[in-house]
């Protein structure tokens, strides 16, 4: 619009400018008049100021300036006003009011233009300053004529703040009488009473003035100043008046701080711009005493960080007040508002200081960055809902979580499209102009995160943005993404989880944390070198010489997100920092099968964020990929050479990522130690970190307590168990965990293992534990067994399976039995050890033959045996192979594995189902869903019964329906499928009719699963077809039927029908 | 120790039994030849990482040098017993007496577990191994290469410590060195084409054109690669290969009736051996169950991944076409699958044979380091398909002169021709 304006509006404007200059030009000269009295001042200013607006003839102009008043001649005030404050000394001493006494046209500032604004600023301003210098002048005369006559130097300031800041003399006046009256001086009781209210009314009765009271009393006070300062002077030396004096003085400059502090009603906006205040004052004028400085920062930890006790404990010795400044200017909260930045936030703020504190001491840390981050506080989501109505939203939690889980999507939707209020709109773009067009990741920050070990690891969204494109476009996109995180507290798997925590009836705010991604633009892609997660104690230690402080690093190339959750289709790259050299793969063949393959980014383009073939991003763009020498090596026929600088032919060679060269040749894993060892040991427990590294730099992205993580939580391991509920113990290279309800043991003996005479034999039990591993309940079976479990060396060392022959199985067990006079090395799982990690299979190894050291060897191998049941045509292996139903023998108990490794205590104990419920839901709690242990069975059962109600057997051909495993077991879990048996005796058109009529059911199963537990399996029914010929075979599944133990059960067929 | 406790060195002997009955050898080959000529144990400390001293037990066993200098590799292996490293040492001398390469039998190892011990350790514990026995190895007695958990690296070390010791160069001391550093042009190919010269030549003798023959191959490593890359080259056309997934943690199949092109495959193919399944299936591949691989309607199986694949269980489920049956991997059948594929006339060509690729390269490997000269791939190459070819003829032979199946040839020749050196220098 400013643009197209006619020239006659220009002259206009330019008009208007020469007189707001001259007007100045006025009130400068005015000001500068030597000899001229306030009174003389004023007076002439306020004819100066109506010819510099742009309305002159209506135009008057008012000071008011401690109690006086000064006007324009026939002065009238109007609502067409304009004022700015004068200040002294940052206290309000007065102001000056323009007034038009007539309508004019709306402008900038109601009729006055916005360089009217900045006219009148500049002149309160001015005056205000004219004001303090005139005044100090005049005291410094004074002193100058004072010290003639030696007055005592703390006098001369008393006299200097009784001139000055009278209010500031009341204050320390205040402080002397107490100050006396502490050290024991009679004459200050009496001086105290003035300060006391009553005094003050009766004072009150004694005076006729009607001037207003809280002037009275500040007079009146000032007054006393030379009463208090002479009992003073007669009882304490000069010196230390003067020191005292001095003392109150400079804790007074930064009162304004207790006084917001203290006051748990003012509000972020305020906090904010008294740290500000406070931040400019300290280089010069403030040494703070060392409590009052303390209880700055705690009472600044409170109010933003977290009000957790454990937390301030520690923050308070690393956050100084300073350290607040740059964080509240990177703060974007409502108005009023008094949100905090949630645990998040707060972790990696701490985790900063800290650092930083350190790098004094360490060179190492000195080049530990944090990357650029902005902070919503944690009332923004209520501001949020609030400002679009949706107060509705705060019941969710309370609602049932099918209903949860449906009106999500609706929810998100909802949210999608509604605003934001102009401020946090106005902090979000602030933010963007801060950082540029890098990527972004919007993360929530909970105020529950910090609170109780509650573990919200993924419980949130975390969303990258491309951040490309215009201002708006990014704006929008940046809106999104913070509404859509603002949408998933009300998502089914947090209410879930906080229900199951006991966290709902908790307030739950969000904050949100917005930080630029770490990383190098490459081709079309933005991503960090690498990134990864360190943890203190290495729970997954695949060596004996690994101790658990070696600590554990999981990491991949660009985006960390392969490295925090577990892949099901990837590796990353583990390294013990304690024990760099000690790598989980080794040969050749381990190396190349468990290196990472695909690799997390942003692409620019699409602005979206991608998985993508690391082959290909290292052909097409592998000169532009930052460090990668350091981090890949290539495959040179039968060896692995370290790649160099110019020494990679991207068009040829074979790369596979192998960190080798990062390990060996820079501090980087010197550097990661240190970390967290300094954040271990100020936290004073173990703590994970995540990071990202762009080539040039290692970032810390975020610090929190390691048993935080579900994986990480020692189990509780209760002291009264029976001995002979024992199955064993263990106390060496423990890891942390539960597993339990554990239906099947596979155990195979040592002792026959070895003693088998036949090679074929030995491969045998390999092929049977393969079969066992598809048949029995997944996930609720153990295997035991001597040695080395897939030893692809001698067939001895232990069973020779591959991965896929163990991959349902609950926890793999090498025991390792003294032979002779020595006891066997144990591979800790070691050929398919990644495998085991990412599938979340346990690995323990047991040394029964050590002292103290349980192996229940009799309930292993006396219970009864169902092999020959199971897979009849393994029947000659039923000395060594021991499958052992658990439920059958003991009465309905089950195996329970507890593990602590905080203790060096694993145990193997039979309990009743019931008695473990509570670890049942704290295991699948670590599984990240589920809901109460029995439902998942019983809901699975109800159907599957109906299912064989309505089963017309004629139309079908079929013959009996059966149920077995976890369903029939009661065992289920939320990501069960329902194994069913059908024995059928129709015609290949029966059968196919009756696949199709039960897939509708598995369909619709499968969605139920899914409202209840989010939980999506394709096809929720596990359908096996026998024919007669396989029950007189008895092969594998038939043979479940009339088993001796966990035997298929028999469900009633068609009775829906007859009725 | 239990006696009818699982042995190898007893199975490798028994082995020998059987070929010295027919053979008709005298007491004093049999004695000579069942056990191992020299063993060589010894203790290895090591200074490791912690500071601490720990000793690693190393072997070396030269099973016999009667036909040329011992070859063999290097294991490290936790637990590693000298039965297992003498009956392997056993048969490298039949292996190199097959393919006759003018060297004998070797194998060695240290008990160790390369996933506890650092490079550095392990540099140290290869260094240890040359110092203890640096008087019965060498370039004209006893040769070492890469073997279970020992690789390129392993060996340099070893050589580098030969040779600061002997203060010159001997790069014929060891084998299984990269290119430029000793090492051979044509080792990766060299199994896999390998097989299939043997296939030619076996066709040959079944009078069989191979372009009119299809095959199925398991495995997409290395030897089957080059296999079906000069089975194509030949002429012939595979109908199906197999291969595992590492995602689904099962092995598939893929089939294209009219043939597979191996360069289509490479290119949807992870550099781990595995086929994208998604992939092939949008190339048109039919996509299998992995079993499935030995049952297509081929004249030609070649199984190349891993042992024990044709097995009691399986073996009736091959097509009635299947007239010849090459052993890429090692003892990929299991002895009740060998009966029926005897029984259904089905011509096979031993493992001993059918891969000797490798250790002929080995072999070239060490002659061009001796004479510090080496070869272009095309030489190499063409040096392998004369050696591969006489080798066939010769075990055919031998078979069809004394009825045996290939198998029984293959291993009666080995043991034939290393009783004639030993015979020949007069030790028997």
């Amino acid at each position: 619009m400013r643009e197209n304006k006619p020239l006659e509006k220009i002259i206009i404007d330019l008009k208007e400018r020469a007189k707001e200059l001259n007007c100045l030009y006025e009130v400068q000269e005015i000001l500068h008049k030597p000899g001229a009295t306030i009174d003389e001042i004023c007076n002439k200013i306020i004819q100066a100021i109506p010819p510099g607006w742009q309305y002159p003839d209506i135009c008057q102009a008012k000071i008011v300036f401690r109690g006086s008043e000064y006007t324009t001649k026939g002065f009238q005030e109007s609502k067409w006003t304009q004022c700015a404050l004068i200040k002294i000394q940052e206290e309000e001493a007065g102001q000056i009011c323009v007034f038009y006494t007539e309508e004019r046209p709306n402008l900038d500032e109601g009729p006055f233009l916005k360089e009217e604004r900045k006219l009148i600023d500049t002149i309160a301003s001015q005056f205000g300053l004219h004001v303090l210098h005139y005044q100090l002048k005049k005291v410094f005369e004074e002193k100058k004529s004072l010290s003639e006559r030696k007055m005592n130097e703390w006098e001369v300031i008393v006299d200097l703040l009784n001139r000055t800041d009278p209010k500031l003399l009341i204050r320390i006046s205040r402080k002397m009488v107490n100050y006396l009256y502490w050290n024991g001086i009679k004459e200050a009781e009496k001086l105290l009473n003035y300060f006391t209210p009553a005094y003050k009314e009766d004072d009150d009765l004694f005076t006729e003035t009607n001037r207003p009271h809280q002037q009275k009393t500040g007079n009146d006070l000032t007054k006393l100043s030379p009463e208090i300062f002479q009992t003073a002077g007669k009882y304490l030396s000069e010196k230390e008046i003067l020191a005292n004096i001095q003392k109150w003085i400079k804790e007074d400059h930064s009162g304004f701080l207790v006084n917001i502090l203290e006051n748990t009603g003012s509000s972020l906006a305020e906090i904010s711009s008294a740290v500000e205040r406070f931040h400019h004052i300290t280089p010069h004028s403030l040494e703070l005493s060392p409590p009052r400085e303390k209880s700055f920062r705690v009472a600044l930890i409170n109010r933003l960080l977290s009000e957790q006790h454990s937390f301030i404990k520690i923050a308070k010795q690393f956050i100084k007040v300073d350290s607040f400044t740059e964080l509240m200017h990177k703060c974007i909260f409502p108005v009023g508002s008094h949100g905090k930045l949630g645990g998040k936030s707060a972790g990696l703020f701490l985790a900063q200081q800290i650092l930083k504190k350190a790098a004094k001491e360490n060179t190492l840390l000195e080049k530990i960055k944090t990357p650029k981050t902005w902070y919503i506080t944690s009332d923004g989501l209520f501001n949020f809902i609030s400002f679009n109505n949706l107060e509705d939203i705060i019941e969710q939690k309370y609602k049932d979580i099918g209903q949860v889980r449906q009106e999500y999507p609706y929810i998100v939707h909802i949210f999608k499209n509604s605003s934001f209020t102009p401020e946090i709109i106005k902090g979000l773009s602030m933010a963007l102009d801060d950082f540029g067009d890098v990527p972004l990741i919007v993360r929530s920050s909970s105020l529950l995160e910090d609170r109780m070990g509650a573990v919200f690891a993924g419980k949130y969204k975390s969303l990258f943005i491309a951040n490309q494109g215009t201002k708006q476009e990014r704006l929008i996109e940046l809106l999104d993404a913070v509404s859509e995180v603002y949408a998933s507290t009300f998502g089914p798997d947090p209410i879930e989880y906080r229900s199951e925590q006991g966290l709902l009836d908790y307030h739950e705010e969000m904050g949100i944390l917005i930080q630029e991604v770490v990383g190098k633009k490459v081709g079309p892609y933005f991503f960090p070198a690498f990134a990864g997660v360190a943890f203190s104690y290495n729970e997954f230690r695949w060596s004996s010489r690994i101790k658990r402080s070696d600590g554990l690093i999981r990491m991949v190339p660009g985006l960390g997100t392969r490295a925090v959750d577990r892949v099901s289709d990837d590796y990353p790259v583990l390294i013990a920092p304690g024990q760099a050299q000690l790598r989980v793969n080794v040969t050749l063949d381990e190396i190349i099968r468990y290196s990472p393959r695909k690799i997390d980014v942003i692409n620019l383009e699409k602005r979206n964020f991608e998985t993508i073939e690391l082959r290909h991003l290292f052909r097409d763009y592998g000169h532009e990929y930052p460090y990668l020498t350091k981090l890949v090596s290539i495959i040179n026929e039968t060896h692995l050479q370290p790649a160099r600088p110019m020494g990679i032919d991207f068009s040829k060679d074979s790369l596979v990522v192998t960190f080798d060269s990062l390990v060996n040749n820079t501090s980087f894993i010197k550097q990661i130690q240190t970390v967290s060892h300094t954040l271990q040991k100020s936290y004073d427990y173990p703590v994970d970190i995540e990071f990202a590294h762009d080539g040039e730099d290692f970032y810390l992205l975020q610090c929190r307590s390691q048993s935080s993580r579900p994986e990480c939580s020692p189990a509780s391991i209760p002291e009264d168990i029976l001995p002979e509920d024992i199955l064993f113990t263990a106390n060496k290279y423990i890891s942390n965990g539960t597993i339990s309800d554990i239906t099947h043991i596979v155990y195979v003996d040592p002792q026959k293992y070895s003693s088998l005479s036949s090679r074929k034999d030995l491969l045998a039990v390999g092929r049977a534990v393969g079969l066992l591993n598809k048949i029995l309940p997944k996930r609720q079976f153990i295997l035991m067994g001597p040695g080395r479990w897939g030893s692809r060396g001698d067939i001895k060392l232990g069973v020779n399976i591959t991965y896929s022959d163990i991959n349902n199985t609950a926890m793999l067990i090498e025991i390792a039995r003294k032979q002779k006079d020595y006891v066997p090395e144990l591979s800790f799982g070691t050929h398919f050890f990644l495998d085991l990690v990412e599938a979340d299979i346990r690995y323990l190894p047991l040394y029964p033959d050590e002292g103290g050291m349980i192996l229940n060897e009799n309930f292993l191998l006396n219970s009864k045996n169902i092999l020959a049941e199971v897979l009849p045509e393994y029947a000659g292996l039923q000395e060594t192979i021991h499958v052992i139903d658990i439920a059958s023998f003991t009465g309905g108990r089950v195996l329970q594995v507890l593990l602590n490794s905080d203790t060096e205590v694993g145990i193997g104990i039979l309990a009743h189902p019931t008695e473990i419920s509570g670890l049942k839901e704290k295991r699948d709690a670590s599984l990240s869903k589920a809901l109460k242990t029995d439902t998942h069975w019983r809901w699975r059962l109800q159907y599957a019964m109906e299912l064989a109600s309505r089963l017309d057997a004629e139309r079908f051909g079929v013959k009996n329906l059966y149920l077995f495993g976890s369903t029939k077991n009661a065992t289920a879990g939320p990501a069960s499928d329902i194994d069913i048996l059908i024995h059928f005796t129709g015609t290949d058109t029966q059968r196919s009719d009756l696949l199709s009529w039960l897939e509708g059911w598995s369909l619709s199963l499968s969605q139920t699963n899914y409202m209840r537990t989010g939980y999506y399996t394709a096809n929720l029914l596990d359908i096996h077809i026998i024919t007669d010929e396989d029950i007189k075979k008895r092969t594998s599944y038939a043979a479940k039927i009339g088993a001796v133990t966990d035997a298929a059960r028999p469900l009633p067929l068609g009775t829906a029908l007859k009725d | 120790m239990n006696r009818s406790v699982y042995n190898p060195f007893q199975t490798a002997q028994a082995q020998f039994d059987h070929a010295a009955d027919l053979l008709e050898l005298d007491q004093g080959a049999r004695d000579l030849l069942r056990n191992p000529m020299k063993e060589f144990h010894f203790s290895i400390p090591v200074r490791m990482d912690n500071g601490r001293i720990k000793v690693f037990r190393g072997f070396r066993v030269q099973h016999n040098h009667a036909r040329g200098p011992a070859k063999g590799g290097i294991r490290f292996h936790p637990q590693e017993t000298i039965d297992t490293v003498r009956a392997l040492s056993m048969w490298m001398t039949w292996k190199t007496a097959v393919a006759d390469l003018p060297l004998g039998g070797g194998k060695g190892g240290v008990v160790c577990d390369p996933h506890n011990l650092s490079p550095r350790e392990q540099e140290q514990i290869c260094r240890g191994w040359v110092r203890q026995v640096l008087k019965n190895v060498g370039p004209y007695s006893d040769i070492p290469a890469p073997d279970i958990m020992t690789n390129t690296q392993h060996m340099l070390w070893m050589l580098d410590e030969y040779e600061a010791i002997q203060g010159e160069h001997f790069p014929g001391f060891i084998t299984g060195k990269p290119v430029g550093m000793g090492g051979s042009q044509g080792r990766t190919e060299a199994t896999g084409y390998g097989v299939m010269i043997a296939v030619r030549e076996a066709l040959k003798e079944l009078s069989v054109n191979p372009e009119n023959t299809t095959a199925s191959v398991q495995g997409f490593g290395n030897v089957s690669r080059y296999a079906i890359e000069l089975f194509q080259q030949m002429g012939g056309t595979v109908t199906c290969v197999s291969c595992w997934d590492q995602i689904d943690q099962t092995s598939y199949a893929f089939r294209k009736k009219d043939g597979i092109n191996l360069d289509e495959l490479l290119s949807i193919a992870d550099p781990f051996g595995g086929i994208i399944k998604e992939k092939a299936a949008d190339l048109n591949y039919e996509v299998l169950p992995g079993s499935t691989w030995m049952e297509q309607e081929v004249d030609i199986l070649v199984p190349a991944a891993l042992e024990n694949q044709l097995n009691a269980d399986n073996i009736k489920n091959i097509n009635s076409r299947v007239k010849l049956i090459a052993e890429g991997a090692n003892g990929p059948t299991t002895p009740d699958a060998d009966q029926f594929i005897n029984k259904k006339n089905i011509f096979l060509i031993p493992d001993l044979l059918a891969n000797a690729g490798g250790v002929t390269v080995s072999y070239f490997e060490q002659v061009q380091s001796n004479m510090n000269y080496f070869w272009e791939k095309e030489e190499v190459l063409g040096k392998l398909d004369v050696k591969m070819t006489s080798a066939f003829i010769a075990v055919s032979d031998f078979a069809k002169a004394n009825k045996l199946n290939m198998r029984e040839a293959a291993n009666v020749i080995a043991v034939s021709r290393t009783a004639d050196a030993c015979r020949n220098r007069g030790w028997i």
